[in-house]
């Protein structure tokens, strides 16, 4: 059985942990002057660096290299933190926010240290009002106790945090949109290059950072780098000879929700399995697991065959799947897939920002799609395509052969796909949105045809038996082309 | 300048040249509907995607393989790389516009943009000059698959002159970033999100507006939206546009001289579009002279001349006209004798003039006649003058050219007008007042001729009036307030038995004994290229469409 390793959760639940003097019992601020007193800003650039440390975002890029991005000589430098945790079935920073908001901002005063920042902006998403409430009042203790303002505890470093609540759009949690948003402009990413690194907030260069990495900062400087990297597994890229180590170091803080037990935010080793993560927060609820969304509601979805898989940035890459936000929904045998890809995509034909073309008018058409057929409006009419499936040599491709498919789930692929290809990776919008779309309607489809196909031939919502529902692991486009990585133990 | 291969052309290009641009110059059409040449660049509506290449990541040096995402083509700058960074070592970008991708992309992107779109058309006044028509056609599928409910958004009414037909609007933004950018008035904004995007102005709760777009640059934006969304509600169901003809002018609202192009049909003019001069008005032109052209059209236009008898205007043959003034002008002396050239004239009509004084009148009298002043108007990249003459600059020095630069304005004009006998004023001024002492010195002339296109409180004065053209029915050039000489062309024929104002005068001439005789204004433009300083290149050979700055 798999224990839980809390290291941002450690204290969480330690009362007053919210007030500057708790926090102080607890170790609090440490991490913090460490850093000031032993090492140069140079150097946590590179011990985050050597961290491994990803992005708890969604992305998971490595901040070491993207902090290694930003232009020194350009002044002011911002950090942006992004608080505005929107994704549907991510809930774990704000539980850091509302319970103990002195890590934060302890993470955000080595990540100035570091950069040699001067202003931050958090940005918190506008429901969490009493998160926002709890940090604006830790904020004022830390300028009482001399740890914000002008030269802090007589260092020289100046270091001032402006919280900003967003207004409640999805959109404003991606990072450029994020930025207009902060600038007071409509809430609509950019397009990149040039990335937040080189021109930001105010066209100068930022940080942005989620919640969960700046939290992680403390921990990795107080402890140090060795003791960081023993967490979670650091994989081999078998491409490149010898193989490019690729780190997935460290906890995430996994938000559990959906058909188990005992839901909530687990904080956990990255590298746990699927199944293990769901014996954790207390099994199952029913009876077999039908489905697991691995990393919110924009992640493709993994069926009961795929379970084996590691929860950890490049397992889930390489399963063409993406660890996200470590918002985990599992679903049992009574879930259906197509009520639930309706319920998905009424969220992202909402929350599309209307900026690029694709996005605008796509998302709305997958949705008005998937509605048909959750109504019992498909069209009966079929057309024949290729057929993808295993092909010469044993690889995923096109075999040469022909099948029938209903109209109206080759529509629904083929506008997804345009809106952002799930096979080449490609996308035609200015962001990452229309893939989050995308990832969802195709792979729900591909992985669960039997059950659309079920409610378009019956003209109603029909939830079939898991096995029934799921095309078996040969037809399963992203079973037959994932990759189980190797760690660099085994390949040495 | 960098080198860059566009599809299998190798082709020479400015450094910061976008690939839309390149293109373009360069006979390749990359589709776009957000980008304007004149705006900045969001790259929203993704119509310009193209494949660029360069070297993969991990790959041997000198591999040359597609980017892995397609690139829009407004942002894609070229620039010259460094020796070492060069493919095939010598282009410095490597594009192509033509590759299944990029095709396939196009496809894609035009089904979108056609999902809400409605077909209507045929009732649609952009119809014909429409880029969701012509690239659908040359771009498109040739069906949707689109099967759900479109979305209707209200039609608005946003300001004097525009309609938004919110149906057909594909939210490519370029009519609030035109307000942001060149007007700086920002009336204009998106107001929902998502599918239910929609342009508007900014309205109460109750749905009445606060602010109405109303600048004096918003018919720009009717000429910048490149669906049928943003009408103008001056050509609103007017005519189709193919069956207009075109001509390249200048507008005569002030002295900017803005580049035009007249569209006109054989009973008129129907609108004024600016044409783009990168040195005057870049893409745009104000709403005064964009509707400021409805006078050429106006059914009390003069068309026959005038003559007054016993204190009353009545109409006369152009013979008896003629032999009228003739008769008078040689009963007085050359002193008691002023000219008034005009500012709204073209310079051929005012050399002509001025010849007439110095060579058959032998008077030095000569004055120049204009609009009033107006306001001056200044926007963040444009400027409407005061001075509401499109020649006053080129007036100046045409009429002042044999007389020592010396003419005769205001009130020095008016004085030497109280005191003379005849006076020869050619107006052509649209819907012009006269101010007291105007009045009171044209009142105290014994024979007034007024060489003029409308009925105004100055032909009224008049003993004889001419019936002269406008800048729609004649060729000619204007210089404006910042020493450009431009060509205006004729578009439409005169009304009746109107004539060309140096016609006019020439006819005058002869009967005078004048010993000039041109028969079209190309010619008169040679002569004041040999005897203008400062015109010695202005013939109309010369100037052509674009223009040339005096020295």
């Amino acid at each position: 059985m798999v224990q839980e390793r809390r290291i941002l959760y450690e204290h969480l639940d330690v009362p007053n942990i919210n007030t500057f003097d708790v926090y102080r019992q607890h170790d609090g601020y440490k991490g913090f002057e460490k850093a000031i007193a032993e090492y140069q800003p140079d150097d946590i650039s590179k011990m985050v660096m050597d961290s491994g440390l990803k992005g708890r975002g969604g992305a998971g890029f490595s901040t070491g290299l993207k902090w290694s991005f930003v232009p020194k000589d350009i002044e002011p430098r911002y950090l942006c933190c992004n608080a505005d945790e929107s994704e549907p079935g991510t809930f774990s920073n704000r539980y850091v926010l509302e319970k103990n908001p002195h890590l934060l901002i302890e993470g955000i005063l080595i990540c100035c240290y570091a950069m040699g920042i001067e202003t931050t902006y958090v940005y918190i998403r506008g429901e969490f009002t009493l998160g926002k409430k709890m940090l604006d009042a830790a904020l004022e203790e830390a300028y009482q106790q001399g740890y914000l303002g002008d030269n802090i505890k007589d260092t020289g470093i100046n270091v001032n945090i402006y919280t900003h609540p967003g207004a409640g759009a999805y959109i404003c949690g991606e990072e450029t949109g994020l930025i207009e948003s902060l600038e007071g402009k409509r809430g609509q990413p950019r397009n990149k290059p040039p990335f937040p690194a080189v021109e930001g907030v105010f066209m100068k260069p930022t940080v942005v950072q989620n919640v969960e990495t700046l939290c992680n900062l403390p921990f990795i400087v107080d402890k140090g780098v060795e003791w960081y990297t023993e967490m979670g597994p650091t994989y081999g890229d078998a491409r490149f000879d010898p193989p490019k180590p690729d780190q997935n170091t460290g906890t995430k803080l996994y938000c559990i929700s959906g058909d188990v037990n005992e839901p909530g935010v687990y904080e956990l080793e990255l590298g746990l399995t699927c199944s293990e993560l769901i014996e954790v927060a207390g099994g199952l609820r029913g009876e077999e697991v039908k489905a697991v969304i691995p990393g919110g509601s924009s992640a493709p979805i993994l069926t009961h065959y795929e379970l084996d898989t590691r929860l950890d940035f490049t397992s889930l890459t390489l399963a063409k799947s993406m660890l996200g936000s470590g918002g985990i929904i599992v679903m049992n045998e009574t879930r259906n897939i197509v009520d639930c890809l309706l319920n998905i995509m009424k969220f992202y034909a909402h929350e599309s920002c209307g900026q690029c073309t694709p996005c605008r008018w796509g998302t709305p058409w997958v949705r008005d799609i998937v509605q048909r057929i959750a109504d019992g409006e498909g069209r009966q009419e079929k057309i024949t395509r290729p057929k993808f499936g295993i092909a010469e040599g044993g690889r995923w491709g096109d075999t040469g052969e022909t099948e029938e498919i209903y109209e109206d789930l080759d529509l629904l692929e083929s506008v997804a796909n345009n809106i952002a290809n799930v096979d080449t990776m490609t996308w035609n919008t200015i962001c990452v949105f229309g893939i989050a779309v995308s990832w969802p309607a195709v792979s729900y489809m591909r992985k669960f045809r039997p059950e659309f196909e079920a409610a378009i031939r019956e003209g109603k919502l029909v939830t079939l038996s898991v096995e029934e529902a799921t095309v078996p692991p040969e037809e399963n486009y992203a079973f037959q082309q994932r990759i189980i990585p190797k760690e660099m133990s085994e390949l040495a | 300048m960098a080198f860059i291969k566009l599809n299998d052309l190798e082709i020479e290009v400015e450094d910061g040249t976008n690939i839309v641009e390149a293109a373009r110059q360069n006979g390749i059409e990359v589709p776009h509907y957000c980008y304007h040449p004149g705006l900045t660049r969001p790259a929203n509506c993704r119509m310009c995607l193209i494949e660029t290449y360069g070297t993969p990541p991990g790959a041997p040096p000198g591999t040359i393989a597609p980017d892995r995402q397609l690139a829009t083509g407004c942002t894609t700058t070229v620039r010259t790389a460094p020796p070492d960074r060069k493919y095939e070592e010598k282009f410095d970008a490597i594009v192509r516009t033509d590759t299944p991708r990029v095709i396939t992309a196009r496809e894609d992107i035009l089904e979108f943009l056609l999902v809400h779109h409605p077909l209507d058309c045929p009732v649609c006044d952009q119809a014909g000059e429409c880029d969701l028509q012509d690239y659908s056609h040359r771009h498109g599928r040739d069906q949707s698959r689109y099967v759900e409910v479109k979305n209707i958004p209200p039609k608005k009414d946003l300001g004097p002159d525009i309609l938004l037909y919110s149906t057909r609007c594909i939210v490519c933004t370029r009519c609030i970033r035109f307000c942001e950018e060149v007007s700086g008035t920002g009336e204009l904004g998106l107001i929902n999100r998502g599918s239910h995007d929609e342009i508007d102005i900014p309205r109460s709760h109750q749905g009445n507006p606060i602010q109405v777009l109303d600048n004096k640059l918003a018919g720009n934006v009717v000429d910048i939206c490149p669906v049928g969304a943003l009408i103008s509600k001056d050509f609103l169901f007017k005519s189709r546009p193919w069956f207009m003809e075109k001509q390249n002018s200048i507008c005569t609202g002030c002295s900017v001289g803005c580049n035009i192009t007249v569209e006109y049909k054989e009973d008129g003019v129907y609108r004024v579009k600016p044409r783009f001069h990168e040195d005057i008005n870049q893409h745009w032109m104000c709403d005064d002279g964009r509707l400021g052209y409805h006078y050429v059209n106006r059914e009390d236009r003069l068309q026959l001349p005038l003559k007054k008898v016993d204190g009353q205007q009545s109409v006369t043959q152009w013979s008896d006209a003629l032999t009228t003034i003739t008769e008078k002008l040689s009963e007085v002396e050359a002193d008691d004798i002023v000219v008034i050239g005009s500012a709204q004239a073209t310079n051929e009509d005012n050399y002509v003039l001025q010849l007439f004084a110095h060579n058959v009148l032998n008077t030095t009298h000569l004055g120049l006649f204009g609009q009033l002043p107006g306001e001056e108007h200044k926007f963040p990249q444009f400027t409407i003058e005061s001075d509401k003459n499109p020649n006053t600059a080129g007036a100046r020095t045409i009429l002042g050219s044999a007389n020592g630069n010396v003419v005769l304005e205001d009130d020095a004009l008016w004085e030497k007008v109280a005191n003379a006998k005849v006076v020869y004023l050619v107006s052509g001024i649209p819907d012009r007042t006269l101010q007291d002492a105007e009045k009171a010195a044209l009142e105290n002339v014994d024979f007034l001729i007024v060489q003029d296109i409308l009925p105004s409180e100055v032909t009224e004065l008049a003993d004889i009036v001419l019936p002269g053209t406008t800048f729609a029915e004649k060729d000619g050039t204007f210089t404006n307030s910042s020493g450009w000489v431009q060509r205006i062309r004729k578009a439409i024929d005169p009304p009746g038995e109107a004539q060309l104002d140096w016609q006019i005068t020439q006819q005058i001439a002869t009967q005078l004994g004048g010993e000039f005789n041109y028969s079209f204004s190309g010619e008169i433009s040679i002569a004041i290229s040999e005897n203008v300083q400062g015109y010695e290149d202005a013939t109309h050979q010369k100037i052509g469409d674009e223009g040339i700055k005096l020295a």
